[in-house]
């Protein structure tokens, strides 16, 4: 009698761990019920696609947070890594183009990586001005580079067909992009979860003090982190152009937010030291179906902002709460 | 308020709370007197602190009664229960760095004190009665460690408290500063404020109290007038077995030079150069703030520092940061468990691995069942109390979270070990294990740097001991032949100058 289960923290377990799904799911029911387009193959390959871009981003992201940092620079990468390369189709070809694209979002996150050490920046906050200001930088470079202007896929003299793959192509009832979502999720979780590496972000973000003092090669997992959020999102902003089949030189614009959104409702603390890439998905998954659901249910773009922003405010609270 | 010594002011009466998992008080009871200091001594993990923040209203107790000063008192906050007079002061304190003093001890109540020049006032007031006269413009962070206490004794008596928890006051305090601290306590009793008073520091609780409540496992094992019990009892009831002695034998096994360190020199520190021996124990002592982390920081490549030379087995290293030190076979354990040794929300098992992973990586891949080994050796070897290796560093007491620390470090099997207040906050029987690690780890060939605020505990390990003043080594002494007086003496003796010479003017 006297070992009574604490009812309380069984429920903030539950709550933690499950909430999300438990949205998932609620969200899917209720959305099928009193809208039922929702169900439809169509819908279901729309939101295939729409997850694509985000998902790679968010993934990205994850590191970044888990390491105990923050990046901002991914809305600037995207566009820069967009515009670049669907220019790059005709002098380079489709494969140089796709290689330089990955080379460009890859080096932009390292850049992120060596002004944060450079700085001395250990702190999320101080990452966070600064990874703002580059993504200011990238977001300029890309409007110089493009002239402002969208280049749409249609007038590139040149084979495009790995691109229109990405975009639209399909594998049975998987579309590519999906396929190379499931591909980046398999290996980032094997990079998280088994090797030397992964294991030293989390120590990292769980004590970047006792990690260094343990011998912990900190700045080279800080590195290590922005560079991955690079290469990811320099593959969602490919996933990104495809899909739309234009780059536009403010086509990251919102990334960085939403990413951050998927990651932190996905249940990884912005404190550093736990989460997983895994949780990502679940918070991905809820963001997109969110804002899917009420397109078809006709809510407006502007009251869409607002509910996001709700969600963030909800999701930050709740993580904050965990930490007691 | 009545005049007799003998009126209760605090009634504890079969409290009990569970955490998931663990039952951290089981039915404890206590009773404390108006006007007298009364001491709380346990293990770590004995359910003090838990008991102290049920108390101030941190948590919630699951059954049991509280009265205080007459009155039930069923669910409190740290507001309330300051409010109605209980005080709480933390082992690590809670003042605004950047603010003063005056503004520390009114924060939140300057209006009430009638603006800025009514708090400086009052804080004044407040800080005579209790024999300290600090600057109430002065900034917090320009205090020391003792200072800081008596502000925080300051803002306690600010709410009118009649009972004060000092938890423990003197973990960071060197002996002057104990002095003072026994000052303001006495000026405490006199005025009928009770005290409750944990430590680990036997010596302060025969000093200063009058009863004594002993606990164990989250029960109270024995209250008793602190006349009617001695040391070897007090501590057999702490630790549930009796203890012989508090230190093991000195290891005797000194051989040649292992490493040398020549001319660290920075802002801090001054041309400072020693000789460590194979086998050896070297113990440094200084005040804190003196300098003693500063130069193990140095050694370990934790700190940026240029121009110096260490040599180990007479060829030069290269230390430019902890990797290096690691590499060159030094370990160091740190003074402050939780923010420099830890990951606190990591597991048993992953703080005991992460000095150790290059071990257990193969092609950039971790080996999770040698990673589980490794912690299962160690928790058995050191004899870590945990539930599995599995568990939270967080949930494991003190004594035990310094186990991982230091089963992390011999996993890496060092030469050298540096240990830098490698018992601070823990309890008896902990600390008797790790003078034996000390010890064994000597006689099986590795040297020791130990660092201790505590002069005895350095004192009855040490095979050397080296003073530290003002960031210069200021002498040498053979802890088997020289006095504690000289040895505190040489390692007072800048402050002792300076001390001088401000007298003088």
């Amino acid at each position: 009698m006297r070992e009574r289960i604490n009812f309380k923290n069984v429920i903030q377990t539950v709550f933690r761990d499950y909430l999300v799904l438990a949205a998932i799911v609620l969200l899917v029911i209720i959305t099928s019920i009193v809208e039922p387009k929702f169900l439809t193959t169509g819908n279901l390959t729309n939101i295939m696609r729409q997850f694509g871009p985000l998902i790679m981003v968010a993934l990205g992201m994850t590191f970044v947070i888990i390491c105990g940092f923050i990046d901002l620079s991914v809305s600037g990468i995207l566009s820069l890594v967009a515009v670049v390369t669907i220019s790059l189709i005709e002098p380079l070809g489709q494969v140089g183009a796709l290689i330089v694209g990955m080379l460009l979002g890859t080096f932009c996150g390292y850049l992120n990586s060596v002004l944060i050490l450079a700085s001395g920046a250990m702190k999320q906050a101080e990452a966070l001005f600064i990874t703002y200001g580059m993504s200011t930088i990238y977001g300029a470079l890309a409007l110089i580079y493009s002239g402002g202007r969208t280049k749409q896929m249609s007038i590139v003299k040149a084979d495009t067909s790995i691109f229109s793959a990405i975009g639209t192509g399909t594998v049975g009832i998987l579309s590519v992009s999906f396929i190379m979502f499931l591909v980046c999720l398999l290996l980032l979780y094997i990079f998280q979860s088994k090797t030397y590496m992964g294991r030293t972000i989390y120590l990292t973000g769980g004590n970047k003090t006792a990690a260094e003092l343990a011998g912990i090669p900190i700045k080279r997992s800080i590195a290590l982190v922005y560079t991955i959020s690079g290469l990811m999102t320099a593959l969602g902003a490919i996933v990104l152009f495809s899909r739309v089949t234009a780059a536009s030189p403010v086509i990251g614009k919102g990334y960085e937010t939403n990413a951050i959104l998927a990651v932190v409702v996905g249940g990884t603390t912005l404190i550093g030291g736990n989460g997983s890439v895994l949780r990502t998905v679940l918070g991905t998954t809820l963001v997109i179906l969110m804002s899917n659901c009420l397109n078809l249910l006709g809510v407006s773009v502007y009251m869409q902002y607002m509910l996001k922003g709700a969600i963030l405010v909800l999701a930050i609270w709740l993580d904050s709460r965990k930490q007691l | 308020m009545g005049n007799s010594g003998q009126e209760i002011i605090l009634s504890i009466k079969n409290v009990s709370k569970s955490f998931p998992g663990v039952k951290a008080l089981d039915q404890v009871s206590l009773e404390v007197r108006r006007g007298t200091v009364h001491g709380i001594v346990g293990e770590n993990g004995a359910g003090k602190s838990t008991l102290m923040k049920i108390l101030s209203g941190v948590y919630q107790k699951d059954s049991g009664t509280i009265i205080f000063d007459g009155e039930d008192i069923k669910s409190t906050t740290p507001i309330q229960s300051m409010k109605r007079g209980l005080s709480i002061i933390y082992q690590e304190l809670n003042l605004v760095n950047t603010m003063s003093v005056g503004e520390n001890i009114f924060l939140g109540r300057f209006s009430e004190m009638g603006g800025m020049r009514g708090v400086h006032a009052k804080a004044k007031e407040l800080l005579k009665s209790i024999g300290s006269n600090i600057d109430t413009y002065k900034l917090v962070s320009e205090l020391s460690v003792s200072e800081k206490q008596m502000v925080e004794i300051a803002k306690a008596l600010s709410f009118d408290s009649k009972l004060i928890i000092m938890d423990e006051p003197s973990s960071s305090l060197t002996a002057d500063e104990m002095k003072e601290l026994a000052k303001i306590i006495h000026h405490l009793k006199d005025k009928g404020i009770s005290i409750i008073y944990i430590s680990h520091k036997l010596d302060e609780i025969f000093e200063f109290c009058s009863v004594v409540t002993i606990m164990r496992d989250g029960h109270v094992i024995d209250t008793k007038p602190i006349s009617e019990i001695t040391r070897a009892e007090m501590i057999a009831k702490m630790v549930g077995r009796p203890i012989e002695n508090e230190y093991p034998e000195r290891p005797n096994c000194v051989g040649e030079t292992l490493m040398e360190v020549r001319s660290i020199n920075t802002k801090k520190l001054h041309n400072i150069s020693f000789k460590l021996r194979k086998g050896e124990i070297l113990g440094f002592v200084g005040l804190v703030g003196a300098g003693r982390t500063e130069i193990v920081r140095a050694i370990f490549g934790a700190d940026k520092v240029k121009g110096h030379e260490i040599l180990i087995d007479g060829k030069p290293v290269k230390i430019k940061n902890p990797r290096d030190a690691k590499k060159a076979g030094i370990a160091f354990v740190p003074e402050d468990r939780k923010l420099q040794g830890l990951v606190l929300p990591f597991t048993v098992e992953s703080n005991i691995s992460m000095a150790n992973l290059d071990k257990i990586t193969r092609f950039g891949f971790l080996n999770r069942s040698a990673e589980r080994g490794m912690a299962e050796k160690h928790v058995k070897a050191l004899g870590i109390k945990t539930p599995s290796i599995k568990t939270k560093v967080r949930n494991l007491s003190g004594g035990n979270q310094q186990k991982c620390v230091v089963g992390r470090w011999m996993e890496t099997n060092p030469r050298i070990l540096i240990l830098d207040e490698p018992t601070r906050g823990i309890d008896v029987g902990a600390k008797y294990e790790i003078y034996l690690l000390m010890k064994k780890i000597a006689e099986s060939g590795g040297s020791i740097i130990l660092i201790s605020s505590e002069l005895p505990e350095v004192l009855n390990m040490s095979n050397r001991v080296l003073t530290i003043c003002d960031g210069r080594i200021t002498g040498e002494f053979d802890p088997r032949t020289a006095s504690a007086d000289q040895i505190m003496e040489k390692a007072l003796e800048f402050c002792r100058k300076d001390l001088e010479h401000e007298r003088a003017n």
